[in-house]
């Protein structure tokens, strides 16, 4: 449930970086011969939407139809009375309200062109209900998967997108710098205020409390023991840009060659070469609506591998000196034969 | 311990049911079937679990960070990573075809998964958790009421930390980190702050804190899992004669609410109880759903649980039922106000919760 700062910066986000983005959608619809394009979101998948209009919802569910002339539309399950909200932080045209916002989007689109051709991104991940409700609504509309078109097109960063993914790299960066106290819940509150004072639209802290028993990173409710050595991980949203950043508090010489470790490693991304002698590793990043998706990894090998220009998250598991280091970091891909650079040191001094 | 009450409640029901296997869906925001099934408190992606007659649990998560985070927190719970989610699923559930399978909440399982093309078919199993999560245990209603008690404390400290000039998210940051620092690791918070123009309450925006404003919020910490709400305003400066008689109708609606709450009544009767005190005063109006969603509704293992308290619901409530009661709306005189309490329906009628005052609270300007 989202609960940081939502709110749209002409500066980052300004209209242009939108308008360019749907030009490319509505390039790839018309070579698709698609007549409407329909992207759902809610708190957990919300990363095409905001990535077409800006749009976060903190609450509920809505599905925006990009016509392929015309403005986009949003039909949302929040009442009327957040309209003015979702226009405030968003650049949305207009904004429908209905709870069933399935038969609302389909009827809308049905009245333009009866049997349209509609691409729906994620079509077989669409919750049962909104998918009967669309089929009610527009029974002769033609529905097709546009997933993998949606994730072409915005495989690659733009310009915006990176400075974004810098700003929110800055934020998870600080909000680690700034976790100390007594308990493990006072670093992680520390760490969580820094980060939505400095403006993140939300941020989930993991510890792994002691690297000497499991590695694994864990929410922390009540009160937690700690070990000698130990790790936090802040995953940090920035109007639409998510990031993991990954701190072990251990030796800092020991912490600053695991970092250099990592920039090694990622360096060669897509190829996974550079994670030889890692324990373990991930790599996840945006491809359709989920911000942070798994994309490869030691557990599953390259299911879908980073694009040159994409912006991904890793994290890794190593050795150094004989210490148990995790570690993490946004990184950025090259160009073909480019190398990939971290967007931030994930070392604290 | 409430996971293993739940687990065998959970067996219970299906067995009475009929139902060999369950499966339930949770994503961040509605997570509350799949938590009452796991123990699992998802955070990123879909999580799928099936729970098998004898309660056993085998939990399917799309997100690799959060299928790590779930084989640390819920041990008991056989954990999958499935970046093909629907699908690997579907293909667990092809061994059940001739089992009767129950989904909740259905409507938001993958579309995939209830194609009528599979070789298995799921029947709309959400009624059958729904009675679940309303109809709570003793120890349910004790992690309600603990979070009722960190939300009382939660709004003493908003009391604290609202001041002229600073920003609606920079408040918030100091909400979240109070929470935090005493161990509570979730929460669910809007707010809303200014005068006559402010229709209602949204996450947090840059807009700052001036003499005069209303500041609205709902607070909604969780124990264990289950939240509990309390909703609260505040003047900062002196009120103003408008802002107490308006305000008087609301503390009057949140009497009457909490008054109708016993056995047996509908969630409709507690609502028109609220909502013939703003007709009363001729501001039936703004009780409509025009100017106002709910008039409360459940908690537990969702923020917004059922049953929604309506005067179109008619779900009848019983003791062991955890509920905010919030005439929560519009008033032409003064803006937005909320007031609301967490209650629990006991035997004798309504177990008030919350501690903190029915107060127009002010804060120095």
């Amino acid at each position: 449930m989202r609960r940081g700062l939502i709110a749209r910066s002409l500066v980052e986000l300004p209209d242009a970086v939108f308008d360019a983005r749907l030009d490319r959608v509505r390039a790839a619809m018309r070579d698709a011969k698609l007549d409407a394009l329909v992207v759902y979101t809610n708190n957990t998948r919300p990363a095409g939407v905001s990535w077409l209009v800006g749009f976060v919802p903190y609450w509920s569910e809505a599905l925006l139809v990009v016509p392929r002339e015309g403005a986009p539309y949003l039909v949302a399950a929040l009442t009327f009375r957040v309209k003015t909200w979702i226009e405030r932080v968003s650049r949305i045209g207009e904004v429908l309200h209905n709870p069933r916002v399935g038969l609302k989007a389909a009827q809308q689109i049905a009245s333009v062109q009866k049997s349209a051709t509609v691409g729906v991104v994620d079509f077989d991940g669409l919750p049962t209900g909104i998918a009967d409700d669309i089929h009610e609504g527009g029974p002769t509309l033609v529905l097709n998967e546009a997933g993998p078109l949606f994730a072409g097109l915005r495989a690659k960063a733009d310009p915006a997108e990176i400075a974004l993914a810098g700003k929110a790299a800055a934020i998870a960066h600080q909000a680690l710098a700034q976790a100390s106290g007594g308990t493990l819940n006072a670093m992680i509150a520390r760490a969580e205020r820094q980060a939505r004072l400095d403006g993140a639209e939300e941020i989930y802290v993991a510890a792994a409390p002691d690297l000497a028993r499991d590695l694994r990173f864990m929410r922390i409710e009540g009160e937690a023991a700690w070990g000698k050595s130990f790790a936090l991980r802040v995953t940090v949203a920035y109007k639409g840009t998510w990031v993991r950043l990954v701190r072990t508090f251990c030796d800092a010489g020991i912490a600053a060659k695991a970092a250099a470790r990592l920039a090694q490693a990622v360096a060669p991304l897509p190829s996974d070469r550079g994670f030889a002698g890692f324990t373990s590793w991930l790599v996840e990043g945006c491809r359709t609506t989920q911000p942070l998706e798994p994309l490869m990894g030691s557990r599953f090998g390259a299911a879908n591998p980073p694009q040159s220009g994409a912006f991904v998250s890793v994290q890794g598991v190593l050795a150094v000196d004989g210490t148990t280091v995790l570690v993490g970091a946004p990184v950025l891909l090259g160009a073909p034969s480019e190398a990939a650079s971290l967007v931030i040191d994930p070392s604290y001094h | 311990m409430l996971a293993e009450e739940r687990r065998l409640r959970l067996a219970a029901a299906m067995r009475e049911a009929g139902v060999d296997h369950l499966v339930l869906y949770g994503n961040a925001w509605q997570g509350d079937y799949l938590r009452y099934g796991t123990d699992f408190g998802i955070l990123e992606g879909h999580g799928i679990a099936l729970i098998a007659a004898d309660g056993a649990a085998e939990l399917y998560l799309d997100s690799a960070t959060d299928a790590e985070r779930a084989e640390a927190e819920a041990p008991s719970v056989r954990i999958h990573f499935a970046p093909d989610i629907a699908r690997a699923v579907g293909a667990r559930l092809d061994r059940f075809a001739n089992s009767r399978l129950a989904a909740a909440p259905r409507r938001f399982l993958p579309r995939w998964l209830a194609d009528p093309a599979r070789s298995f078919a799921i029947d709309d199993g959400t009624a059958l958790v729904d009675r679940l999560l309303m109809h709570k245990t003793e120890g349910e209603i004790a992690a309600v009421r603990r979070a009722a008690q960190i939300a009382d404390e939660a709004y003493a400290e908003f009391l604290k930390v609202v001041r002229p000039g600073r920003r609606q998210y920079e408040i918030v940051a100091d909400i979240e980190a109070h929470l935090r620092a005493r161990g509570c690791p979730d929460n669910f918070m809007i707010i809303g702050s200014g005068g006559k123009d402010v229709l209602g309450m949204t996450p947090p925006s840059e807009r700052r804190i001036a003499a005069g404003d209303l500041v609205t919020t709902e607070l909604t910490p969780a124990v264990e899992g289950y939240f509990a709400q309390i909703c609260r305003t505040l003047v900062v400066g002196k009120a103003t004669d408008a802002q107490r008689r308006a305000f008087a109708v609301f503390a009057e609606a949140l009497e009457a609410g909490i008054a109708a709450v016993r056995p047996g009544v509908r969630a409709a009767d507690v609502a028109r109880a609220e909502n013939d005190v703003f007709r009363k005063h001729g501001l039936g109006e703004y009780t409509t759903s025009q100017w106002t969603r709910v008039r409360g509704h459940g908690m537990g293992l969702f923020a917004d649980s059922k049953p929604h308290i309506l005067e179109d619901v008619n779900t009848v409530l019983e003791p062991g039922m955890a509920l905010i009661v919030h005439p929560n709306t519009y008033h032409p005189e003064a803006g937005y106000i909320v007031l609301g309490d967490a209650i629990v329906v006991t035997e004798r009628g309504a177990e008030v919760l919350c501690k903190t005052p029915h107060q127009l609270f002010e804060v120095a300007a």
